[in-house]
C-alpha cells in the first residue's frame, strides 16, 4: 500500500472517529489492520480532533440525564469500556429454556424504571417487559423482536416491516455508535415514545407484526405506547438474568432477523414438533 | 379502601346460581392473622358456614375457593391453593404451581370464591377486573389438556377485537402485492393462564382434581369434584396490573438471593423427585410395593427405572418450572415402549408421588411372575418397559384430572384383593386387574373416570370401595387392605420403614398428607419441634409457595412478607401462629362437619390396619411395624401428648377456650369448639 493511500485512509478514519462514527477501539483495530504499529495508532487516535458533543436522539420520554446510580436492585452499571456488539443478537433454545419469567422480569424492571419511575415505584408489571416467554402444553416460546428487515428488491424497501408502516416514524433504528449514554454503541431499533401514537390510535406497527411476521411488539400499560427489544443497546437484562446456560443468549449473528420470526402459535407447533417428534395444534 | 401492598384486598365471589360477581374485601387485620391462601381459605369455610354438617360437599352451598397469597405474583415458586369442603366430607387444601397463581394476582384478585351451581357447563374468564362467566358447552368433556388449549385461545388480545387499521397504503406496493392472507397471525399471543378439570371432575369422581399446564395438579381431596358439582370446567386469567409491593427494591434483592441460591441447588435442578425413590425410599424401606405389601426390592436394580440418570437417557425431553424459579424439578417426557398404548405418550416425569403410588404400588417394577423378593435378570429394555407403565398411568390420571395417590392406592387395592381371591373378575366387570397389567388399569380408569359399571363404585374411592366389597362379599376381612388414614389414601411414604412417623398422618391438617412437614420432630417425639414444623408448612400455604424451595426461603420469609406487605411489625413467629390457626380450624371442620362424638376413635383410629398388623418382608426395617404393633401406644400416649403440646384437650383433641382465644380465632371458632368438647 502506498503511503498516501495509507495516509488518506487515515484521515479517513480519524474523520470518522472524530464524528463518533467508530470507537476508538475500532479506530485502533483498523489502523493496526492497515499495519500502522498500536503505538503510532494510539498516537494517531488521540491527534484526531474531540468529537463535538452530539446530542443523544431522544428515545421517547426518557429522562435525558440518565440516572447516576442505579435504583436499588438494579443490574449493576455497564462497565466503562465495552466491545461494541453490532451484529449481535438474542438467540434462546427453547428446548433448554424452563420458561421461568425471570428475562421478562428483569426487562420490564428496566423498562418500567425507565420511563415510569414514578408510576412504578412500588409495582412489578410484565407487561412493561419486552420480551416474553408464553408456554402452551409443556413447550416455552420466548417471544422477543427478532430484527427483520424488508428484503428491497422485492419490497421494496429495506427497513423493518414495523418502521415502514409507522405512520410518525415513531420507529427509529440508532445507528452504530450513536445513542443512549450506558449502551455499547451499536446499533438497535427504538421507540420514540413522543411521536408513538399508542394502541388505541394506531398499532400498525403490532399488527403486521403478527399478521406477517412474528410478534415482537408490545404495548406499556399506562400510556399504551409501542415497545419494541432495544437489546439494551448491547448488554441485555435478559441475557443476564436467565439462569441457564445457553437458553437465552447474546450471539453475533449477521443476518436478517425475519429468518427467525415466527408467530407465537407457529413456533409451539414447530417447537412440539422439533422436541416430541409429533404435529399438534396449539 | 385501603392501599393494600403484597395482596389486592379483594377476593371475587361468583355464584353461578345467580350468574353474580360480587367482591369481597377482606380487613387488613384478617389478612395479618391467615395471610391468604390456605388459612385464608379455612377462615372463610367458618365465616360462610361451609363448616357446618347441613352444606353437602356436593350441593350448591359448598363454596370452592381458588386462593393465592401476599407472595404470589413477582416471587419466585409461587403456587396456588384450592380450599373447600371435600367430597369426603373434610377439609380440602390442596396446591399446585404454575403460571395461573401469578396471573390472578396481576389481574387483581387474592381469590376466587365460587358458590353456587350452573344449569349449564360454565368456565370463568378473569381478565383483570372483569369477571365473565361463559358458556362451556363445547369443552365439557375434553380432556383436561385440550380444554386448556381451548380456554387460553378464547381469551383475545386487544387487536382481535377490531378491525384492521393497516392498508395497503401504508405498506410499499411491492410489498403490498406480495403480503400473504391478512389477520392470519394475530392474536397469536397467548398470555392466559388456566385451571381446569377433565372428565374426572365432571363425573364428580371424589378424588378428581384441577389441573394446570398440563400436568400440575391441585392433586388431592378431590377439589376436581366440587368443581364438577357446580358445572364449572375451569378458569382462565390473564392479568396486566402487575403485583403491588411495599417495599419493591427489598423484595427484588431477596428474590434475587432465593434465585441465587436455587441456582445452586443440584439436586432440584437435576433431575427433581426422580432423586428419590432410588436415594430414599427404596433404603428407607418406605417404597410402596403391591399396595404396601413390600416396602423394599430384594434387589435394588428394579429401582433404576424410576432414577434420574436412567430416565434421563430413555425418556426426559426438557425441564420445564414455575415463575421465577431456578429449580426447576419438573421434567417432560416422551415415553419409549414397545406397547402400542404406550408408546409415544407426551407426559410429565412423573414425580414422586407417582413414581410410588402408580409405580411401584402397581406391580410395574417386577419382570412377568417375578416377585419383589426375586433378582432382577431383565435388561436395560425391560427397565424402559417398567418406567412406561408408571408413565402412562400417572398421565392417565392427569389426562382425565384425578389424584394418582388416591388412584393408585384404589388400583392398589383391588389388585390385591384379586391377588387373595377376595374379589372376582366378575366383580370388575370383566376387567381382569392383575399386577402390571397397564392394559386393565387403561381399562378400569376409562370406566371410573366415566362412572360407568363398576366405575361408579370405585369412583368414590379407596376405602368406600373397600367397604362397599366388604358388605358385598360378606368378607370383612377385606377392610384390612385399604392403605388409607381418615378414609384417604397414604401417599408414598410408609409409616414402618424410616421414612415417617406413624402420628404425622394422624396429625396432619390436610389428611394423610406427607407434605404436612414435622417429620424430624415426630421421630424423635418432640412434640413441639413437629408442630412447629406443621405451623411452618401451614404458612408456607398461606403465602402461598413451594415446599421444595423453602429451605432457599429460610430466614428470608418473614422479611420478604414485610417488605411485600408494608406490616412493619411482621415477624418471624407471626408465621408459625398462622399456622397453628390453620390447624385448629382445620381440625374443628373435620370434627363439625361429620358431626363426630368421639372424633379419636371414629376419626383419628381411622388408620390402615396393615401399620400394626403387617411386618415389613425386606429391607433394612424387615420385621419392622408402626409403634411397634400396639396402637395404643400411638392413639393413648403419643396422641393425647400432642394434642396437649397443641393446647388442645386430651381425651378428644378440640382446641381449648384458651387456645382459641389466645390464636385471636374465638370469634369465628369457640362456638363450634364448645359444642364438641
Amino acid at each position: 500500500m502506498s503511503e498516501e493511500k495509507l495516509h488518506e485512509m487515515i484521515s479517513e478514519l480519524q474523520e470518522r472517529l472524530r464524528q463518533g462514527k467508530i470507537g476508538r477501539r475500532e479506530f485502533l483495530r483498523y489502523a493496526s489492520l492497515l499495519g500502522l504499529s498500536l503505538g503510532a495508532a494510539e498516537a494517531l487516535a488521540s491527534c484526531a480532533p474531540q468529537p463535538t458533543p452530539e446530542p443523544t436522539p431522544t428515545v421517547g420520554a426518557a429522562p435525558q440525564e440518565p440516572t447516576a446510580t442505579p435504583a436499588p436492585g438494579e443490574p449493576t452499571p455497564p462497565p466503562a469500556v465495552v466491545e461494541a456488539k453490532a451484529g449481535h443478537m438474542l438467540r434462546f433454545n427453547p428446548a433448554v429454556c424452563t420458561g421461568c419469567l425471570m428475562c421478562a422480569v428483569a426487562c420490564a424492571e428496566k423498562w418500567a424504571t425507565e420511563y415510569f419511575p414514578e408510576e412504578t415505584k412500588d409495582v412489578v408489571n410484565l407487561e412493561f417487559s419486552r420480551i416474553r416467554p408464553m408456554r402452551s402444553q409443556y413447550i416455552d416460546v420466548v417471544n422477543v423482536c427478532t430484527y427483520c428487515t424488508l428484503i428491497a428488491w422485492a419490497e421494496g424497501s429495506d427497513k423493518a416491516p414495523c418502521q415502514q408502516v409507522c405512520p410518525e416514524d415513531a420507529i427509529i433504528v440508532v445507528p452504530e455508535g450513536e445513542g443512549k449514554e450506558g449502551f455499547t454503541g451499536m446499533g438497535y431499533m427504538a421507540i420514540d415514545r413522543d411521536k408513538c401514537q399508542g394502541i388505541d390510535l394506531c398499532g400498525r406497527c403490532l399488527e403486521v407484526c403478527e399478521d406477517q411476521f412474528g410478534s415482537g411488539i408490545s404495548f406499556d400499560p399506562i400510556e399504551g405506547k409501542s415497545q419494541i427489544c432495544t437489546m439494551c443497546g448491547g448488554l441485555p437484562a435478559c441475557v443476564d438474568a436467565c439462569p441457564e446456560p445457553t437458553a437465552l443468549q447474546f450471539v453475533p449473528l449477521m443476518t436478517n432477523g425475519r429468518y427467525f420470526a415466527n408467530p407465537p402459535e407457529a413456533y409451539f407447533e414447530l417447537m412440539y414438533a422439533k422436541i416430541f417428534g409429533k404435529r399438534r395444534d396449539l | 379502601m385501603a392501599e393494600f401492598k403484597g395482596v389486592t384486598g379483594k377476593i371475587a365471589r361468583v355464584d353461578l346460581s345467580s350468574g353474580t360477581v360480587s367482591v369481597v374485601e377482606t380487613p387488613e387485620e384478617i389478612y395479618k392473622k391467615f395471610l391468604g391462601g390456605s388459612a385464608l381459605g379455612v377462615y372463610y369455610l367458618f365465616k360462610e358456614g361451609v363448616v357446618e354438617p347441613s352444606v353437602h360437599p356436593f350441593s350448591p352451598e359448598n363454596m370452592i375457593q381458588f386462593m393465592i397469597g401476599p407472595m404470589n405474583g413477582i416471587s419466585p415458586n409461587a403456587r396456588s391453593v384450592i380450599v373447600t369442603k371435600s367430597g369426603y366430607n373434610f377439609i380440602c387444601i390442596s396446591t399446585s404451581g404454575g403460571r395461573a397463581a401469578m396471573e390472578l394476582k396481576f389481574a387483581g384478585w387474592d381469590g376466587i370464591q365460587v358458590v353456587g351451581k350452573a344449569e349449564k357447563p360454565v368456565y370463568l374468564a378473569v381478565i383483570d377486573d372483569n369477571i365473565e362467566i361463559r358458556d362451556a358447552s363445547k369443552i365439557w368433556g375434553m380432556d383436561t389438556q385440550q380444554a386448556e388449549v381451548e380456554m387460553r385461545k378464547s381469551v383475545l388480545s386487544p387487536l382481535e377485537y377490531r378491525e384492521s387499521i393497516l392498508r395497503d397504503a401504508d405498506l410499499t406496493p411491492e410489498w403490498a402485492a406480495l403480503r400473504p392472507v391478512k389477520r392470519q397471525g394475530i392474536g397469536a399471543k397467548r398470555l392466559a393462564s388456566s385451571w381446569v378439570i377433565g372428565p374426572g371432575g365432571e363425573n364428580m369422581v371424589w378424588y378428581a382434581n384441577v389441573i394446570t399446564e398440563g400436568a400440575r395438579a391441585h392433586g388431592r381431596y378431590g377439589s376436581g369434584a366440587i368443581a364438577g358439582s357446580k358445572n364449572l370446567k375451569g378458569i382462565v386469567i390473564r392479568g396486566t396490573k402487575g403485583h403491588r409491593l411495599a417495599d419493591k427494591a427489598k423484595v427484588l434483592e431477596l428474590v434475587r438471593e432465593i434465585q441465587a441460591s436455587e441456582s445452586k441447588d443440584s439436586f432440584w435442578r437435576s433431575y427433581g423427585t426422580a432423586g428419590i425413590g432410588a436415594s430414599s425410599a427404596n433404603i428407607e424401606d418406605s417404597f410402596p410395593i403391591r399396595n404396601w405389601q413390600w416396602n423394599a426390592w430384594a434387589d435394588p436394580a428394579n429401582v433404576k427405572a424410576l432414577e434420574g440418570p436412567f430416565m434421563d437417557t430413555a425418556s426426559f425431553v426438557k425441564q420445564t418450572a414455575c415463575p421465577g424459579c431456578a429449580l426447576h424439578c419438573m421434567y417432560l417426557a416422551e415415553v419409549t415402549s414397545e406397547d402400542e398404548l404406550m408408546d409415544g405418550t407426551i407426559t410429565d416425569m412423573p414425580d414422586w408421588e407417582a413414581m410410588g403410588m402408580v409405580g411401584g404400588n402397581l406391580g410395574y417394577l417386577e419382570l412377568p411372575g417375578a416377585m419383589p423378593d426375586d433378582s432382577f435378570t431383565g435388561d436395560h429394555w425391560d427397565l424402559v418397559e417398567f418406567q412406561a407403565k408408571c408413565q402412562h398411568t400417572a398421565f392417565l390420571h392427569d389426562y382425565y384430572g384425578m389424584d394418582y395417590i388416591e388412584g393408585g392406592s384404589l388400583l392398589g387395592l383391588l389388585m390385591e384383593l384379586r391377588q387373595r381371591d377376595l374379589i372376582t373378575v366378575g366383580d370388575l366387570d370383566g376387567i381382569d386387574l392383575q399386577w402390571g397389567d397397564i392394559h386393565a388399569v387403561d381399562a378400569i380408569m376409562k370406566k371410573i373416570a366415566h362412572r360407568e359399571g363398576i366405575g361408579d363404585v370405585l369412583a368414590n374411592g379407596t376405602w368406600e370401595t373397600a367397604k362397599y366389597f366388604a358388605e358385598k362379599k360378606g368378607k370383612p376381612e377385606i377392610m384390612n387392605y385399604p392403605v388409607t388414614t381418615h378414609r384417604y389414601s397414604q401417599p408414598a411414604h410408609d409409616t414402618r420403614g424410616f421414612d415417617k412417623d406413624a402420628l404425622e398422618y394422624v396429625t396432619v391438617a390436610r389428611p394423610t398428607a406427607h407434605t404436612g412437614g414435622g417429620g424430624a420432630g415426630f421421630k424423635q417425639a418432640d412434640y413441639a419441634a413437629a408442630i412447629a414444623g406443621q405451623n411452618a408448612k401451614s404458612a408456607v400455604d398461606s403465602l402461598v409457595y413451594c415446599n421444595f424451595a423453602a429451605g432457599h426461603w429460610a430466614g428470608k420469609t418473614a422479611e420478604l412478607v414485610k417488605a411485600a406487605t408494608g406490616w412493619t411489625d411482621f415477624a418471624e413467629e407471626d408465621l408459625g401462629k398462622v399456622g397453628a390457626r390453620q390447624y385448629a380450624l382445620c381440625r374443628l371442620f373435620d370434627i363439625h362437619t361429620q358431626q363426630l362424638t368421639d372424633p379419636k376413635t371414629e376419626w383419628d383410629m381411622l388408620v390402615p390396619h396393615r401399620w400394626f398388623n403387617d411386618p415389613l418382608p425386606t429391607g433394612p426395617a424387615k420385621g419392622q411395624v408402626a409403634y411397634d404393633g400396639d396402637p395404643s401406644k400411638l392413639f393413648d400416649e403419643a396422641l393425647p401428648a400432642y394434642w396437649k403440646a397443641r393446647g388442645w384437650t386430651e381425651d378428644k383433641g378440640i382446641p381449648t377456650a384458651e387456645t382459641l382465644e389466645e390464636l385471636g380465632i374465638a370469634d369465628i371458632a369457640e362456638a363450634i369448639a364448645a359444642q364438641h368438647r
